[in-house]
């Protein structure tokens, strides 16, 4: 009975979605469902603390430590952030608000679980609920091509991703006979060197990249996030590649621990390529959430630099990173999707800090932050994952790291250059919704409080 | 002693001032950013008073853990070499409140919190006792100048704000890996406690190099110097007297505070560049400025060629040289500000920078012509003036580091005689320019007061250059014994 506890936040989750699936046909407006929707994910969050859960439970499958608890906090703070965010999108793209929201919830249960698996197959069950979710999340507004093409390419790239992941748990599983991550270390350690076990690692440590978008499989994230609504475009950002990195770090450093050298050699390789790549392409782009996208890109690789270095230290740099990365982002495309119509390309920033100069001040620390400029979250962070390779003696990776900062700092400050540097075209944007606000709000708290106060974070960032 | 943390009410009032600003408002900026400036001299103030002179150890030294995880102490102190700068930059911000008054007429209020802002970041850069802390503010103080050069500046402004970001940034980032590389190395960020660590040479030498990177960029030292010229010649008055004033000294602080102590052994590889850059850049930036038909990029240019003299003297290594270029900062800081803002108060009525535009300015503004000229004799190195000092230190240090070298910087200070003496010549001599006919050009009071602080210490630096020199002594001495222990005989010699 006492496993049943593990589960509460994901059942309550889960009640919810079926709830609203249940009086999804009556509901036309969105902000009863979302009010549903953050109320559900506070009291899974309250849920998650309420009494203590046992460490493990059904037979060794699912975690409740404090791993699983920091990202259970994640995932249902960015929930409830994406909810806050989507209500205007919600009613003005006609989507219909029932679904909608039962689909952010079951969601929101695969990134959950992932965070919690101890298994091999029950995180790749959570895992395609999440992408299953998020394929139709990104392509439910019917109207648009480029909804449908960006839900498309997702599709098909997302199903190659999840048979190269599976392909490596056959692996795996071939090799050490299991798949629980303890037996797997075990029966990893009598195989060392077996070529079947290292392409399995390769190739489980691969369908993950996919999940984070990190270099060479993030082709689809630019499209999927153009495509999408605004709303799902943050959510997918800051809460999916939250789930990818929780399911790597513990598939790493559990699973996989007696073959670090192996998968830190992947992980330099998709670090570096990641960061260059997001920072350079990045330059050339002229739509905000294309922009965004690629930025992602690139802070999917900062956020691996943490994770190379195999330690407890690292793996929390890594945590910490995941989660700085979905508040600036939630920020960020916060004040895309509160600018609504007029907030998709840059050049809908000139002179912004004239029309509206507390969007801009907002804009400006997040962009400050996704750059690493103290005192920010984003700079925290970042100095927490380069503190990391530093350690392992990687001085080259952390130079072409903190070098490729100063090009992404390129083009997120010119966003800032048009906001304050240039005259405002077209006519001052209306008034922000107030959930919008709130939204706003919490995610610039994140940001400035994790900057000045590191440590405030850092000790909830328990390694698995 | 003082019951208040004197260094951390004056770091972070100039911060509490900025957000009160963009609380109230346009209409009362101006009047508060006025009374913050004042009131963080004020609170300053026992800094100086309460200074032992005779030790080379940290004073009001403050330390509060702050990151343990990264074994980060939020720690705050000075001695003799930071105190200086913190008086510089708490004067300097009164002056550019006050000649900002009328200058700025859009958007007021974001104008003096920028300002503000830039104060903290200079306070607390001099301050820190820790390279964490001094990284942190170093790229405090980068944002708000991006702004101030970006908003309130010339034609050209957004270019050259985007080109001082991108080249300080570039510089930065790799400090930030050397001070990781360090953080392993010492299990501490704190300066005093590493200077004691003697790495192996050729991990002195990388680290140099990282640090180098951001010091030099700040300086600027040459070849790196092409963003200063569009920085200074973009910004508004204000940000031209911070960033001649200020900013440039934390390259040359960074490398008293870090590169010597820190990497003296790297030295034994860098000693001989550095000297050839210095002299580079006073030569080569002189001949510039010699060129120059603009006023504000004239006194930008003449900028890299002092800064010259202030990388030559620290790279001396020998207690004339280092106490010169720390008191050719001062007086930098004080004289160029002063031009700077010089150059300021006549564009607010001409609204032109073109030296050819100007002429015969002492008959149309005798009392803003005699502070011209005021200026222009300090800068050139006239004896009883402030500069002179400095400079004699500097080039006697250099003397006795390599004879050629000084007579190099001699030769530096001929130039920078001529393109003074020609570029007042050029505005304030001769007959009335037509195109300035009929302009009320003579500066009024507020003016007055903002030129004259300036004055006064010229004057006092000028005439007793101990006020400044008897707080460098201790800690100078200091610092080349750490340096000169070095077990590797320094190359050059007399």
């Amino acid at each position: 009975m006492s496993d049943v506890l593990l589960l509460v936040p994901e059942i309550v989750l889960v009640a919810a979605a079926l709830g609203l699936l249940l009086v999804a046909r009556r509901l036309e407006r969105a902000r009863a469902a979302a009010t549903l929707v953050v109320l559900t994910a506070g009291a899974a969050m309250a849920a998650g603390f309420a009494w203590p859960s046992p460490e493990a439970g059904f037979g060794g499958i699912l975690a409740g430590d404090g791993y699983a608890r920091f990202f259970d906090v994640l995932f249902l703070a960015t929930l409830a952030t994406s909810t806050l965010l989507s209500i205007r999108h919600v009613d003005s793209d006609r989507v219909r608000p029932g679904e909608f929201y039962a689909l952010l919830l079951l969601a929101a249960t695969g990134m959950l679980l992932a965070a919690s698996a101890m298994d091999l197959i029950v995180l790749y069950l959570s895992l395609e609920l999440m992408t299953l979710c998020s394929y139709v999340l990104v392509g439910i507004t019917r109207e648009k091509k480029a909804s449908i093409e960006g839900a498309v390419k997702y599709f098909l790239l997302g199903s190659f991703a999840s048979a190269i992941l599976l392909y490596g748990i056959a692996l795996t599983y071939g090799i050490t006979g299991a798949t629980g991550f303890t037996s797997i270390a075990s029966g990893a350690t009598e195989n060392t060197g077996n070529p079947l076990l290292l392409s399995g690692v390769v190739l489980v440590v691969l369908g993950l990249a996919f999940k984070i978008a990190a270099v060479p499989f993030h082709a689809w994230a630019p499209d999927a996030y153009q495509g999408a609504s605004a709303p799902v475009a943050a959510f997918l950002a800051s809460g999916s590649k939250a789930a990818g990195l929780a399911a790597l770090v513990r598939v790493c450093m559990v699973g996989f621990a007696p073959e670090h050298g192996l998968w830190s050699n992947v992980l330099i390789a998709l670090a570096a390529m990641s960061i260059l790549l997001g920072s350079l392409v990045a330059l050339s782009q002229t739509n905000m959430k294309r922009l965004l996208a690629y930025s992602s890109i690139s802070h999917a690789g900062y956020a691996l630099l943490g994770l190379i270095a195999g330690t407890p230290d690292g793996a929390s740099a890594t945590m910490m990173y995941s989660f700085v990365y979905a508040f600036m982002t939630l920020g960020a495309f916060g004040i895309v999707i509160a600018l609504d119509r007029r907030g998709e390309n840059l050049s809908d920033y000139h002179g912004l800090a004239r029309t509206n100069p507390g969007a801009a001040a907002l804009m400006f620390l997040f962009l400050l932050s996704l750059t690493g400029i103290p005192p920010t979250a984003g700079f925290a962070a970042k100095f927490a994952v380069i503190l990391s390779v530093v350690g392992q003696g990687h001085v080259g990776l952390a130079v072409l790291a903190v070098l490729c900062s100063v090009i992404s700092a390129f083009f997120y400050l010119r966003i800032a250059v048009y906001m304050y540097m240039t005259d405002p075209e077209g006519e001052a944007p209306g008034r922000f919704p107030s959930t919008v606000s709130a939204a706003l709000l919490v995610a610039a708290l994140v940001t400035i409080i994790g900057g000045v106060l590191p440590d405030t974070l850092a000790a909830w960032t328990v390694p698995p | 002693m003082t019951t208040y943390p004197v260094l951390t009410a004056t770091t972070f009032l100039p911060l509490v001032g900025a957000v009160v600003i963009l609380l109230t408002g346009d209409r009362l900026a101006r009047w508060i950013a006025l009374g913050t400036t004042l009131l963080t001299l004020a609170v300053s103030l026992p800094l100086y008073f309460g200074f032992d002179k005779t030790s080379g150890a940290l004073q009001f030294v403050e330390a509060v853990p702050w990151i343990p995880s990264w074994n980060v102490v939020y720690g705050m102190g000075v001695d003799g070499i930071s105190l200086p700068f913190i008086f510089l930059s708490v004067v300097l911000s009164i002056l550019c409140v006050s000649v900002s008054w009328i200058a700025i007429e859009t958007r007021v209020r974001d104008f003096y919190a920028a300002l503000l802002l830039t104060e903290t970041a200079m306070v607390g850069l001099f301050a820190a006792t820790n390279l964490f802390l001094f990284y942190i503010f170093w790229e405090l103080m980068i944002v708000p100048m991006f702004l101030l050069i970006g908003v309130w500046g010339g034609p050209s402004r957004v270019y050259a704000s985007v080109k001082f970001l991108l080249f300080t940034l570039a510089g930065s980032v790799l400090m930030l890996v050397g001070l990781i590389v360090l953080l392993y190395a010492g299990g501490t960020l704190e300066f005093r406690a590493l200077a004691g660590l003697r790495l192996s040479v050729s991990a002195q030498a990388w680290l140099f190099l990282a640090f180098l990177a951001a010091f030099a960029v700040k300086v600027p030292m040459f070849p790196v110097h092409t963003w200063l010229p569009d920085a200074h010649t973009e910004a508004p008055t204000a940000g031209s007297v911070i960033l001649a004033g200020i900013l440039l000294k934390m390259g040359a602080y960074g490398f008293l505070r870090i590169s010597l102590p820190l990497f003296p052994d790297a030295l034994e590889i860098f000693l001989a560049p550095m000297l050839a850059l210095s002299v580079a850049a006073i030569v080569y930036g002189a001949y510039v400025t010699l060129a120059q038909t603009d006023v504000k990029r004239l006194i930008a240019y003449s900028s890299v060629s002092h800064m010259g003299f202030v990388t030559l003297g620290i790279f001396s290594l020998n207690q004339n040289g280092i106490e010169g270029a720390i008191l050719q900062m001062v007086n930098h800081g004080i004289l160029t500000g002063a031009l700077f803002l010089a150059v300021g108060i006549i564009y607010e009525r001409t609204h032109t920078r073109e030296i050819a535009a100007y002429g015969g300015l002492f008959k149309a503004a005798p009392i803003y012509t005699t502070f011209l000229a005021f200026f222009c004799l300090a800068a050139i190195g006239f004896p009883g003036l402030n500069a002179f000092a400095s400079e004699f230190l500097i080039v006697s240090g250099a003397f006795t580091r390599w004879f050629g070298l000084g007579i190099m910087a001699v030769w530096g200070v001929a130039l920078g005689t001529t393109y003074i003496v020609w570029l007042y010549y050029r505005v304030a001599l001769g007959e009335v320019n037509p195109g300035l006919r009929g302009m009320r050009l003579e500066i009024n009071a507020r003016e007055v007061a903002t030129l004259l602080p300036l004055v006064v210490m010229a004057i006092v630096i000028g005439l007793y250059p101990e006020s400044v020199l008897g707080f460098l002594r201790a800690p100078v001495a200091q610092l080349l014994e750490i340096v000169t222990t070095s077990p590797i005989e320094l190359a050059g010699g007399m």
